[in-house]
């Protein structure tokens, strides 16, 4: 039976979409099968970041409503083994969709797919209780800014009060250089603060921008972001990879290897 | 003397986390300290510099020894 995850935040911005289109592609490159949903109504995204905008019929309004069936409404994304894209509805809001409904919805497919990740919209409203009402477990992302942190802790706090038990952090846009220096919060402050287990840190790398733009993943490419997005998918299926060192001193090999580069 | 723009992120993140989590004010965070450290205190010998709570999103840590946790 499939795993239902819901990528969380509270707060807008800070990568949840991008975060669930690079897990779900990056599963299926792994040889899972990956459903993944975009639950925020009136603003369809998740689409958008996976390239897959002129392909969308029908939505999960229309799942729910009975106006087509579910393999309708799904989008195969063709350059993946065995990845489903249910889109979100732009036109309808919130409260189109009760967590009710939601909840059946995901009963009813768990056991076809081997995950099911569901980006969930900014806030703690409908949006919000629709998007976690049929998950086993949470990924919470945030950047480490004050802000961002404050509103996981919020999220955090209401989805063990709604029974999800395993709540993993996510830390995003992670700038080496200012933690460096003093002006960013580590990854060590911001799990200290939050008293959560950490699933995985993503750096700040203009690949994301780059992909993003062009509706491409960047989980699996070289690079930062991409090869961090990886650990973070094989951490899921239970593999023990150890989290990366970002504030590691350079070694003497590559400090070596960058002097005979500029030769 | 410039401070580094972390240490005053974390300060600001506390008493933020702290008020959201018992939904008060720092004032009554600040005084709900007090009144834990004048409760304790009728029963066991606390001394009032050693004395300090901790608010996580489940419990309310009382250190009254100056240890961790």
């Amino acid at each position: 039976m499939g795993e239902v995850i819901v990528i969380t935040s509270g707060k807008g911005g800070v990568g949840k979409t991008t975060t669930t289109a690079n897990i779900g592609i990056g599963l299926s490159e792994l040889g899972k099968k990956v459903m993944v949903i975009d639950t925020d109504l009136g603003l369809r995204n998740l689409d958008v970041v996976m390239g897959l905008e002129n392909r969308i019929v029908y939505n999960i309004v229309d799942v729910i409503e009975g106006n087509c069936r579910l393999k309708q409404a799904l989008v195969k994304d063709k350059r993946f083994p065995e990845l489903y894209l249910l889109p979100s509805a732009q036109t309808r809001d919130k409260t189109s969709i009760s967590p009710e409904q939601m909840k059946k919805l995901i009963e009813d497919i768990r056991e076809e797919f081997d995950f099911i990740l569901l980006d969930c919209p900014a806030g703690i409203e409908q949006g919000f209780q629709n998007a976690i009402a049929g998950a086993d477990r949470s990924i919470v992302v945030t950047t480490p800014e004050v802000s961002a942190i404050r509103d996981a802790d919020r999220i955090i706090g209401l989805l063990e009060a709604s029974g999800i038990r395993k709540n993993e952090l996510l830390i995003n846009r992670l700038r080496i250089d200012m933690v460096k220096r003093g002006d960013m919060m580590s990854v060590d402050d911001v799990t200290e603060i939050l008293a959560v287990d950490l699933l995985g840190v993503i750096p700040d790398d203009e690949q994301v921008v780059i992909a993003t733009n062009q509706g491409e993943p960047v989980v699996g490419e070289d690079g930062l972001a991409g090869s961090a997005y990886m650990n973070i998918c094989r951490r899921l299926l239970g593999e023990d990879i150890p989290m990366e060192d970002y504030m590691k001193p350079e070694g003497l090999l590559k400090k070596l290897s960058s002097i005979f580069q500029r030769n | 003397m410039s401070v580094h723009s972390v240490s005053i992120a974390k300060e600001r993140l506390k008493n933020l986390l702290i008020t959201d989590r018992i939904q008060c004010t720092p004032d009554a965070a600040d005084r709900l300290t007090k009144d834990l450290y004048h409760t304790v205190s009728k029963y066991m010998e606390v001394k009032a510099d050693q004395f300090d709570i901790e608010i996580t999103r489940n419990d309310i840590h009382i250190k009254y020894a100056g240890e961790n946790k």
